[in-house]
């Protein structure tokens, strides 16, 4: 009882320690360490506001098996703009030479001189007839000067938030207390509170929701900003509009401070390779310049109805889980009891493997002990058989990998290549945790480099930054052999994409962008499955090779005719341009033909001509062994179409032969 | 790794000590104490005699494929007359011109040149090529282009061979650019041709560019002009390319010595080292080409002298030697008019490096490329079947140092002339 009370005592001065430290860290750690979140400058947190928004977006549509159809808009606010929005009066500049883009005057000076001499050259390289590239335009302002502000909106077709919700669920940031473990896009299970961090720390202005839930009359809109220290929503509007649509969704709007310029790729690429993983979806994605010339609008139409099933909640594996985690575990548990705490939260352990584990933990340890009252060495004990003792491996049931149907048709969709295979690994696993690797490999296709692109996928969102260090890209260029199934790894355009999907991604560094390549399990897993998408190329390349080699057969070898014919000619003609007598010591079966090439009935003409004959049967023989292997698959296809009969007909008798019967139609 | 670590701190220490001229002088010491040893030129040339006169008197007993009854059958060619080539090629025309009027196209019989169709005789000391062939056909897209190639080269050695004149094989490229695009492709289908029709390649009139020179006590007469080796000036004779057109030759020399390298071959050249002991010295600049070896075959035949190489101490002048001894893969159908056998290693090797003191900024490491090569070569049977080679390439392997002949000009430039070549005479140090 005694030690009871103690351990109790201690689990609760542990949870009071806990709590205050959950009231501090989350939102202010990460406001203070964002770079970690991918807010690293102005333009990457544009960047990774989007992603979080959209993927946001991505599982609220799927939760409720509904095909997502998603609108993100960027709208760039100038300054000015956006001073006038939040109040604030525009100031010319009265001391110029207070500010970084100053100009001094020598600097000026320094300017125009080059940019006269640039004028010269480029008027003596038009003379000289020479292309002109635009001259880049002198960078005025750079540093800080050239972000600037944007309203980003991201609107779904998901479940929506139930209005009383809307607050607590945006505006508090909660560490990972997750109970069990999922599949999930989220990195740091942060979502769109990053992004309201973010636009707490840069402009200041609140974020603006919109959300009907399913069959709700109303739309709650909430206008809210975070109080980071102390992690609680403030909330500023909190209202019910009508509904009168009958509208069911989610709508953010969140204005931060970015960079369009120089992140504009990344984002459109992150669109694209997103549309790619996720061709259910329909994504349309517009950019709203300061001037209307810069407008955007790409639509990402969506290619099939197959959704991925939702990825199902499991619990930890044994061998996956830490000190810490087993204590949480522990606190967590609704079980009673040793025995039933560990046959029930935790995957691969059932009930005699249970009786066996306990047995082997040793005497102070019995089933029915409450498994509250565990001492600290008692929970260091299990932790230890946890790592030493052999369970079976979690199966990957509790996955949703994007599936080859849907990874196929996101690739043609959005590359249109000529040629892809794709394929699904089997479940494997690492540390605890399974993992399902799923690839594919196209060539050609539209707005594709020649060499090696590839297209990284985690969890089903792109990864897009860190690519050199990543598992993906050393196994492509190091570790598969392109030669081998006849790809020109620097010529050909490759499109390599592979999908991991886990309970938990073991990545790298620490924005969470790559996959490190020292996971050996990972690394083969990659490798075996690349190789199978190229062994599936391969056979098909060599037959389209064989095919092209057979239309070039004939001109290859009619090429060399001429110089060959050529050849022998002037040979046989030097033999017989000496005395006839000359001729005996050929042998008599020669002595014909050099008569008649001395007779000029065979000439260069008659060899050419035999030769022309002998390449065009065994052209014509190639191509009928290549007929009769390939089989009738490449033979000219004509459409046909076929009438119904009505009883209008009348048919001619009918013609019958070993094979079938025809019935011709009579009078027309 | 403590010896390891040891060796590099004794390395620091040698360096430390050159720099500070302190080591200058130990070398020079080491140097003069190397020269002392030296005996007189007489004494050292009589040496010399001996060694040369054991050599003249080994009776040269040249067995050929013939006497030894191998498992395999082999291909040789041998050196044909111009008319014999003419006929030999006339044949094969003849008969390709009847297959083709008959309508069944064309194609030849090549023997097959690649390394899996070579074979090492030990008895012989040189390689042989196997018996293998392809058939090349003319209506088959893998083979129709060098099938077209052989035609025309056939075409065109039969007019050389007719006129009798020689072009180089780069001549012969240009006269088909479009047909044959690249040298490599023309010198390649011309192996094929020699090996085809069983003649040498020089038969067929087609010749190298000049490659190698020789210098030194040898007189031969040149297609008519009488050339005296010893008057060539430092740059020497450049070797014939056509060896048909060398005869009479002569020499009061009592070895030759084959160098791997046109930077030593000069030094030798000019400091007139033939007049200090009579001897002949050639070199092909790395590799040999067909005409340099051809020209040592017949030196060591005619003239019976025992040939001394000296080579870099790196796997790659051994494999120089071995070219010269045991020919190499691509020109294996012709090894019996190529290859020298006995060539007795003089330098320099790999025991050389410290017995020779030669300092430690002179010696490379090998690369790893160097290092295969010398583990491969470790497997040859060329170098298996003596010990002594063996032996000193192990070391190389296990040292991983190499040094070129440069190395030995650390103690002046003449010290190969003057001090390491006639210690090595009077020593009959070589393998």
């Amino acid at each position: 009882m005694v030690q009871a009370d103690a351990t109790k005592a201690k689990l609760g001065k542990g949870s009071a320690r806990d709590a205050t430290l959950k009231l501090k860290s989350p939102a202010e750690f990460f406001a203070e360490n964002k770079n970690i979140a991918g807010f690293d400058n102005p333009g990457k947190s544009l960047y990774t506001t989007v992603r979080e928004l959209v993927e946001n977006a991505l599982d609220s549509s799927e939760s409720i098996a509904e095909l997502p159809v998603i609108e993100v808009t960027i709208e760039e606010i100038s300054r000015s703009a956006f001073n006038a929005l939040i109040g604030l009066v525009d100031r010319e500049r009265v001391d110029a030479a207070l500010y970084d883009d100053f100009e001094s005057d020598k600097a000026k000076e320094k300017r125009l001189a080059k940019e006269a001499r640039d004028q010269l050259k480029q008027a003596k390289a038009l003379a000289a007839g020479k292309k002109v590239k635009e001259a880049i335009a002198s960078k005025i302002g750079k540093g800080r000067g050239d972000t600037s502000f944007f309203k980003v909106t991201c609107k779904d077709n998901g479940k929506g938030m139930p209005h009383d919700d809307i607050p607590n669920m945006l505006g508090r940031v909660l560490s990972g207390t997750k109970y069990g473990l999922k599949q999930t896009r989220g990195k740091f299970g942060l979502g769109a509170k990053m992004a309201l961090i973010w636009s707490k720390m840069s402009t200041g202005l609140p974020i603006d929701i919109w959300s009907a839930t399913k069959n709700q009359n109303f739309i709650s809109f909430c206008r809210l900003d975070i109080n980071i220290h102390k992690n609680i929503p403030n909330i500023h509007i909190h209202e019910k509009r009508s509904n009168t649509e009958g509208w069911r969704g989610a709508e953010l709007q969140v204005t931060i401070e970015g960079n369009w310029t120089t992140y504009r790729s990344k984002i459109i690429s992150y669109m694209r390779q997103m549309a790619i993983i996720t061709p259910y979806a329909q994504f349309l994605f517009r950019y709203i310049g300061p001037t209307p010339d810069k407008n955007m609008t790409i639509r990402f139409a969506r290619r099939t109805l197959v959704m991925p099933p939702i990825p199902e909640e499991t619990k930890y594996h044994p061998s996956a889980v830490d000190l810490l985690l087993v204590k949480r575990l522990i606190a967590d548990t609704t079980k009673q009891d040793l025995f039933h705490f560990l046959q029930h939260e935790f995957i691969s352990i059932n009930k005699s493997y249970a009786d066996r584990l306990i047995g082997e933990m040793g005497p102070e340890f019995s089933p029915k002990m409450p498994v509250k009252s565990l001492s600290d060495e008692q929970i260091v004990r299990i932790h230890q058989l946890f790592r030493q003792a052999k369970f079976d491996d979690p199966t990957g049931d509790c996955l949703s990998p994007a599936g080859e149907y849907n990874l196929r048709l996101g690739i043609m969709k959005e590359l249109r290549p000529d040629m892809v295979a794709t394929y699904e690994g089997s479940a494997q696993v690492f540390e605890g945790h399974p993992f399902i690797v799923e690839s594919g490999v196209s060539l050609g296709g539209k707005d594709v480099k020649p060499g090696i692109n590839i297209f990284r996928f985690a969890n089903r969102i792109p990864l897009l930054f860190e690519q050199g260090g990543d598992v993906v890209t050393r196994t492509a260029m190091k570790r598969i052999n392109w030669g081998n199934y006849k790809i020109n790894q620097a010529q050909d355009k490759i499109g390599v994409f592979v999908s991991i999907v886990s309970t938990k991604i073991p990545f790298k560094g620490t924005g969470k962008e790559y996959i490190g390549d020292d996971i050996s399990e990972i690394a083969a897993a990659v490798k075996s499955a690349l190789q199978n998408c190229c062994i599936q190329l391969k056979s098909k390349i060599v037959r389209q090779q064989q095919a092209r080699e057979r239309l070039q057969r004939k001109r290859n070898l009619s090429k060399y005719i001429p110089d060959v014919s050529r050849a022998i000619y002037e040979v046989l003609e030097l033999m017989v341009s000496g005395h006839k007598s000359k001729r005996q010591r050929y042998g008599v079966e020669y002595q014909e033909m050099l008569d008649k090439v001395a007779g000029r009935e065979v000439t260069e003409a008659t060899i050419k001509q035999k030769l022309t004959q002998h390449v065009q049967q065994v052209d014509s023989e190639m191509a009928l062994e290549f007929a009769t292997q390939s089989g009738m698959a490449d033979a000219v296809r004509d459409t046909i179409y076929l009438r119904t009969l009505d009883s209008k007909r009348t048919f001619a008798p009918d013609l019958h032969n070993s094979v079938c019967v025809l019935r011709l139609f009579s009078g027309l | 790794m403590v010896d390891k670590r040891k060796a590099v701190v004794e390395d620091d220490d040698d360096e430390e000590e050159l720099r500070t001229g302190q080591g200058a002088k130990k070398q020079a010491q080491a140097a003069l104490g190397f020269r002392k040893k030296l005996k007189s030129d007489a004494v050292i040339l009589a040496s010399v005699k001996k060694f040369s006169e054991t050599a003249k008197d080994v009776r040269q007993e040249t067995r050929t494929l013939a006497d030894l009854n191998l498992p395999h059958a082999c291909k040789e060619v041998v050196d044909l007359n111009t008319s014999s080539v003419v006929l030999e090629i006339e044949r094969s025309i003849l008969s390709i011109a009847k297959s083709i009027l008959a309508g069944n196209g064309f194609g030849y019989s090549v023997p097959a040149r690649s390394s899996v169709n070579q074979l090492y005789v030990p008895e012989l000391d040189r390689i042989v090529l196997k018996d293998k062939a392809s058939f090349r056909q003319f209506a088959n897209i893998s083979s129709v282009r060098k099938t077209a190639i052989t035609t025309r080269i056939l075409q065109l050695v039969h007019q050389l061979c007719t006129k009798q004149i020689h072009v180089t094989k780069r001549d012969l490229f240009y006269t088909d650019v479009k047909l044959f695009q690249e040298q490599g492709q023309s010198d390649t289908i011309l192996d094929d041709v020699s090996c085809m029709l069983g003649c040498t390649r020089s038969s067929l009139n087609v010749v190298a560019s000049e490659k190698g020179v020789v210098v030194g006590r040898l007189i031969f007469i040149e297609d008519g002009d009488r050339i005296d080796c010893t008057k060539m000036g430092v740059g020497g004779k450049a070797i014939p390319p056509n060896i048909d057109k060398v005869q009479g030759m002569e020499s009061d020399a009592l070895f030759i010595l084959l160098v791997e390298k046109d930077a030593a071959f000069m030094r030798l050249a000019e400091d007139r080292f033939y007049n200090r002991f009579p001897c002949v010295i050639i070199t092909a600049k790395g590799q040999p080409d067909v005409a340099t070896r051809l020209f040592l075959k017949r030196m060591k035949t005619d003239l019976k002298l025992p040939v001394l190489g000296l080579v870099d101490s790196d796997p790659y002048g051994l494999k120089i030697l071995s070219v010269y001894m045991s020919g190499s893969k691509n020109m294996s159908y012709d090894s019996s008019n190529l290859t020298t056998p006995d060539i007795k290693w003089l330098g320099v090797r790999p025991s050389d490096l410290d017995k020779y003191k030669i300092p430690e900024q002179c010696r490379l490491p090998m690369t790893d490329q160097d290092m295969k090569t010398g583990k491969d070569m470790l497997e040859e049977d060329f170098i298996k079947k003596d010990k002594n080679w063996y032996k000193e390439l192990e070391l190389m392997v296990k040292t991983k140092e190499k040094a070129e002949i440069q190395a030995l000009s650390s103690f002046g430039f003449q010290y190969l002339s003057e001090v390491y070549l006639p210690l090595k005479l009077q020593e009959r140090d070589w393998i």
